[in-house]
């Protein structure tokens, strides 16, 4: 399947976390750590909802935690 | 792999071993193919078996992955599940309108039954199958 047309940084920003393990997040979230694995991955386009959680849990904006690829539009 | 991909793997393998073996019986003219009692007899205890297979191997996983087990389906899970249950409905509606089309040319009650009991198993597999390859490939809802 294709990749969505959006990146994310949550890898990065879970190492600046101190290594925040995927585990960790999504219990932070609500969904399961393969949940975190696929988003991280680009194998599943969270909803609205999960992606603000996200971005909270890290104190960012959302763009900085997701951002639009206009290549992969 | 997740629990419910586990779970999952499970049920498909487990159904495709019991109705190949329902199945390839009665094609290999067992009585449960032209007789109701040896019918329901048969399906009756490959079904049990099967059952007593997921719950057994369901039970196993679930001591493995005791946190996994315990959560709830996420966004994902609930997604990927509808996907397989869409797929599957479409499958099993084309399955029975099939069964409606033989319906006036077969002699016996039990092959309608047998027809229809494939169309269901089929539809099953597919689902299990859709949902397998949605958390392997990706599912972008």
């Amino acid at each position: 399947m294709a990749n969505p047309p959006f990146t994310n940084d949550i890898r990065t920003l879970r190492f600046l976390a101190g290594e925040m393990t995927q585990g960790a997040l999504g219990d932070r979230v609500g969904v399961t750590r393969q949940t975190i694995a696929a988003i991280e991955q680009g194998k599943y386009s969270p909803s609205l909802e999960v992606a603000f959680r996200i971005a909270r849990v890290f104190g960012k904006p959302l763009e900085t935690v997701f951002q639009w690829d206009a290549n992969r539009d | 792999m997740a629990f419910r991909e586990k779970t999952a793997w499970l049920v498909l393998a487990s159904m495709l071993v019991a109705y190949t073996l329902y199945f390839g019986m009665i094609l290999a003219d067992h009585p449960a193919g032209r007789e109701v009692l040896p019918m329901l007899w048969l399906f009756g205890r490959i079904t049990l078996v099967q059952l007593f297979v997921v719950i057994a191997g369901s039970i196993l996983i679930a001591a493995r992955t005791p946190k996994e087990a315990r959560a709830r389906a996420d966004e994902r899970d609930r997604a990927i599940a509808r996907r397989g249950g869409a797929v599957g409905y479409y499958v099993l509606m084309v399955g029975m309108i099939l069964v409606g089309v033989v319906m006036p040319f077969v002699d016996t009650g039990v092959t309608l039954v047998n027809a229809a009991l494939l169309a269901l198993v089929i539809a099953e597999a597919v689902r299990h199958g859709v949902i397998l390859l949605s958390y392997r490939r990706g599912w972008h809802g």
